[in-house]
């Protein structure tokens, strides 16, 4: 049965998927009496149930010319076309919003950026739970792509670890006369990351549940955390009410967005070192480490000009700092109770720009995670130690193995690109948001909140929240493009759009 | 006693060189059909073509008959293949295989290599051993030359003495009433390039190079007594990354003391191997004999340059070099014995001789008796024996005054349970003691038979 569906086109497959998860949100709206809203749900799965059903029945034959490449036109192809089917019960259940509202708020759940137009109280608890599906639903389906699409094609991450042109499977061998299909490579992929993906949100969400947390805020946060989308159907942590114990949870969940290898499946390499020595996780506790120290040392600073409030403690604050700058290291965003506060102990003015700074790095390599990525930036950081080294000594030869060589060579050339790319795309969309009328410090703010998919920032970044809400229909339409360029990462759209594909 | 050596490479040719010339019955086996000439026409050896581990190329070469099997091939298999051959297909009774990757040699598996396994009876891993030798030179850089013995409790040095040295012209004797707590014996002197084992009444002069065998803790007093001065070795640069250079390296960062090499490479592929073997030390890629390169390692300040790459030439002139430009102890590799008595006019502290040190540990599965270690000295003009004294051998019982040992030998020391003596003419030889003995190679027949036990060795 699965092998059957498999053979239809990825799209159709995805939007069937849609579909059903749909009536999660039309049941919980039918459980607390909130009819309409079911209606709304119920309805529009009908609907794409019945369109799924009849492409179904007209692509059964189809065959792709490229396969890899196919697929790749068919992960940009679903953040096109699947917002805009997630976005009819939204527009149905949600009173007087426009359709390009409704589907900015889909894209940016599911792009896992989690950045929203509306007022939390503005939307029925069943919407929120929509938002937050639809965001894990993204954050599966980048995972699963990851390690399906990307991986095969050396995009991603993985071309920092093989060092091989971006976009091109591997070199293949004389002996190898058939390769496997990307159709077989996700049905395999699916079924060892669905079960681990489920069964984590799952666990996140009892134990939310038994720490003392509402169980819709417990749901939509235990989703979000395992897609860093950063979605909360209240004000985040703030409105928890699970406090410390809920916040400690999220934090240990963080780790599967930070490095691949914590995840119980791993499908990438076999590697024999202990997590611990995982280069990812070390470079995001080093990064960490570094959030409270900076802390300390800018509250020894005010602490000399302070004028009171002396009540705030040392240990909240910290462990406020802590939670948020792991949470949006992860590109998660979810604002820890204790930040307002260690943010007053520290007497930071601009603490938003560490913040920034560190949704720019991202997360790890083949996880949920946006931004530039642990492994690239750890890449980087290897390369630019071995050329202090070689500064000194000329023509000394590095050691620790062939792979950690060819990450420091062309790993950490590909990384360069990646990052100049990135710096790129941050120019050119605050570029088109300040031609289109916004202000300078809110077009930056905005435009890092998309590209490294870490939508809760613009709450936090500035003195200010800046506000999706109010923005105009262009601006909304090029945030909607840097989300996707966010999250697919520009390597892969060159990958996709380069001469070499043009050719028949 | 017939032998059969496989591989007539580097370690196979020196072998046989060795072999051939105590008379033995030697046939070499290459695959290579110039190397088999090489090895004929120039020693009095039989040689066959082919590849050393096939049963039939080992039944050419008369394996049926053969007492030993030394395989010295470059593969690691081929020689393990080729002992277990000869072992279930001939049943040879002594098989040695030269084995250099480090995995095989995992203290972990060491019984791996017994009869009913890999019929192997003894490993001989020829890089290991001399960058062992390496070390043991950089230890007492004031030496040209040291062996340790009886586990390690003994020590043969060759000193070369100069104007400095205090102890000149004096008889030696006399100078064994002087020092009479030194546990040291002077057992060779090489005059005018003639090695001989000295009389009571012999003088030293200005210029011997002289062969002492000393207890370990006394090596330091006994150097000072000759002029000479160990000072510790802090940096140190070596050339040429391949096994001998990576072993020392190794070594050379497992010491707790801070000890900081250098190794520098030509072939990128070999430095790279060197660079992921080690931790601590810097790696450079280029030509050891490029001056740019040899200042990139800060050969100036070095306190030690080692030049072991595989081509002696250049060992030679890069240990020249590094003393031109201000190290302090040069220690070049000399595959060539002859090339020996260039040391001196070129300035080079010391050498290691590869083909001394491994021929030196099959040597001792060769000799009859309870041989422990054989040492070969010079172009192979003496041995240093370490030997168990039998029951059986004319030795045991007597007072050492009382054995009548040849002209060209002397004993260096005695060995008591654990305790090591030194040989006076009142100490009795008794059954289990070891003794270490100083022998001409002419001489060496006759060592040989005061160990040996007629039959029961076999």
């Amino acid at each position: 049965m699965i092998s059957r569906l498999a053979l239809l086109p990825l799209i159709v497959v995805l939007l069937g998927m849609t579909a059903v998860l749909m009536m999660l949100p039309a049941a919980h709206a039918a459980v607390i009496r909130d009819l309409e809203t079911a209606r709304a749900f119920f309805y529009s799965s009908l609907v794409l149930m019945m369109l799924t059903i009849m492409l179904a029945m007209a692509t059964v034959t189809y065959v792709p010319r490229n396969a890899a490449r196919s697929h790749l036109a068919t992960l940009v192809g679903a953040y096109l076309l699947l917002p805009v089917a997630m976005a009819l019960p939204v527009l149905q259940a949600v009173p007087d919003t426009s359709a390009l509202n409704a589907w900015f708020e889909m894209l940016s759940s599911f792009t896992t950026t989690g950045a929203t137009g509306y007022e939390a109280a503005r939307l029925p608890p069943s919407v929120h739970l929509w938002r937050a599906s639809v965001g894990w639903f993204g954050g599966f389906f980048i995972l699963l792509a990851a390690y399906a699409v990307l991986a095969p094609l050396n995009l991603g991450g993985a071309e920092v670890i093989s060092g091989r042109v971006p976009g091109r499977g591997a070199v293949g061998a004389m002996q190898i006369t058939r390769i496997a299909e990307p159709a077989q490579r996700y049905t395999r992929y699916a079924l060892t990351l669905f079960p681990a993906f489920c069964g984590l949100t799952g666990m996140l969400w009892v134990t939310l549940l038994i720490a003392g947390e509402d169980s819709l805020l417990a749901l939509t946060h235990a989703m979000g955390t395992l897609s860093t989308s950063g979605i909360s159907s209240g004000e985040g942590m703030v409105s928890s009410t699970a406090g410390l114990a809920g916040e400690m949870l999220v934090f240990l969940f963080l780790i599967f967005a930070i490095t691949r290898r914590a995840f119980p499946s791993t499908l990438m390499e076999h590697d024999p070192r202990h997590l611990l020595q995982d280069p990812e996780l070390r470079l995001a506790l080093l990064l960490l480490l570094l959030v409270p120290l900076v802390l300390l040392f800018s509250h020894s600073l005010a602490a000399i000009a302070a004028t009171g409030d002396t009540e705030i403690g040392l240990t909240a604050s910290l462990w406020g700092a802590l939670f948020t700058a792991a949470s949006f290291l992860t590109t998660t965003g979810y604002e820890s109770a204790f930040w307002v506060s260690a943010n007053l102990w520290a007497g930071l003015e601009a603490p938003g720009m560490l913040l920034m700074a560190l949704s720019i790095v991202g997360g790890g390599v083949a996880t949920t995670a946006g931004g530039v990525k642990l492994l690239r930036i750890y890449a980087l950081i290897r390369h630019g130690e071995r050329e202090l080294e070689r500064i000194v000594h000329p023509s000394s030869v590095g050691g620790q193995g062939s792979e950690a060589r060819r990450l420091r060579r062309e790993g950490a050339y590909m990384a360069w690109i990646f990052f100049m790319l990135f710096a790129m795309s941050i120019a050119l969309t605050m570029l088109g948001l300040v031609m289109t009328g916004e202000s300078f410090d809110h077009a930056l703010v905005l435009t890092i909140a998309c590209l490294t998919s870490t939508g809760p920032i613009a709450d936090i970044a500035l003195a200010e929240p800046v506000l999706f809400g109010p923005l105009a229909a262009p601006q909304k339409f090029i945030l909607g493009v840097a989300m996707l360029v966010g999250r697919l990462e520009t390597l892969a759209l060159v990958a996709l759009f380069a001469p070499g594909g043009w050719r028949r | 006693m017939k032998v059969i050596i496989c591989g007539a490479g580097q370690v196979g040719w020196q072998i046989a060189r060795h072999l051939s010339g105590e008379k033995n019955d030697v046939t070499v086996v290459d695959t290579n059909a110039d190397l088999v000439r090489r090895a004929t026409e120039t020693l009095d050896v039989q040689g066959v073509v082919g590849h050393a581990s096939h049963p039939e190329v080992l039944a050419r070469a008369g394996a049926r008959d053969a007492d030993m099997i030394i395989a010295a091939t470059h593969s690691d298999e081929v020689n393990m293949v080729c002992c277990q051959i000869a072992q279930s297909a001939f049943n040879v009774t002594r098989k040695i295989a030269r084995i250099r990757a480090q995995e095989y040699l995992d203290p972990a598996y060491s019984d791996l290599y017994n009869t009913d396994r890999l019929a192997i009876d003894v490993i001989i891993s020829p890089e290991r051993e001399v960058a062992e030798a390496a070390l043991q030179r950089l230890a007492a850089p004031a030496t040209f030359d040291t062996e340790m013995f009886m586990g390690g409790k003994a020590q043969l040095l060759g000193i070369q003495l100069d104007e400095n040295c205090p102890v000149l012209n004096t008889p030696l004797r006399q100078l064994n009433e002087l020092f009479a707590t030194l546990r040291a014996i002077v057992v060779g002197v090489r005059r005018d390039a003639r090695l001989f084992a000295p009389d009571p009444g012999d003088q030293l002069l200005p210029d011997d190079q002289i062969y002492v065998f000393t207890n370990s803790e006394d090596v330091n007093r006994c150097l000072e007594i000759f002029g000479k001065k160990n000072q510790k070795q802090e940096r140190i640069v070596i050339i040429g990354g391949g096994n001998v250079g990576l072993g020392v390296a190794r070594a050379l960062e497992q010491r707790t003391d801070r000890t900081r090499a250098k190794v520098i490479e030509r072939s990128r592929a070999v430095a790279e191997r060197a660079a992921d073997g080690l931790e601590r030390t810097i790696v450079l890629h280029g030509d050891g004999m490029d001056m740019d390169l040899l200042m990139e390692a800060s050969i100036d300040r070095a306190d030690a340059v080692l030049a072991v790459t595989d081509d002696d030439k250049t060992n030679l002139l890069v240990a020249v070099r590094a003393k031109q430009a201000g190290c302090r102890l040069a220690i070049a590799l000399v595959n060539d014995p002859t090339l020996a008595p260039l040391m001196a006019p070129l300035d080079i502290d010391a050498y290691i001789n590869p083909r001394a040190t491994t021929v030196s540990s099959i040597l001792r599965h060769i000799r009859h008796g309870r041989v422990r270690h054989v040492y070969s000295i010079g172009d192979a003009e003496a041995e240093l024996i370490e030997a168990q004294v039998m029951s059986t051998s004319p030795m045991s019982g007597r007072l050492i005054r009382e054995v009548e040992f040849p002209e060209g030998v002397l004993v260096g020391a005695v060995m008591k349970g654990e305790r090591v003596q030194k040989p006076t003419g009142d100490l009795r030889i008794e059954a289990g003691d070891v003794i270490a003995m100083f022998a001409m190679s002419k001489d060496v027949p006759e060592v040989e038979r005061l160990l040996q036990v007629s039959i029961d060795f076999f």
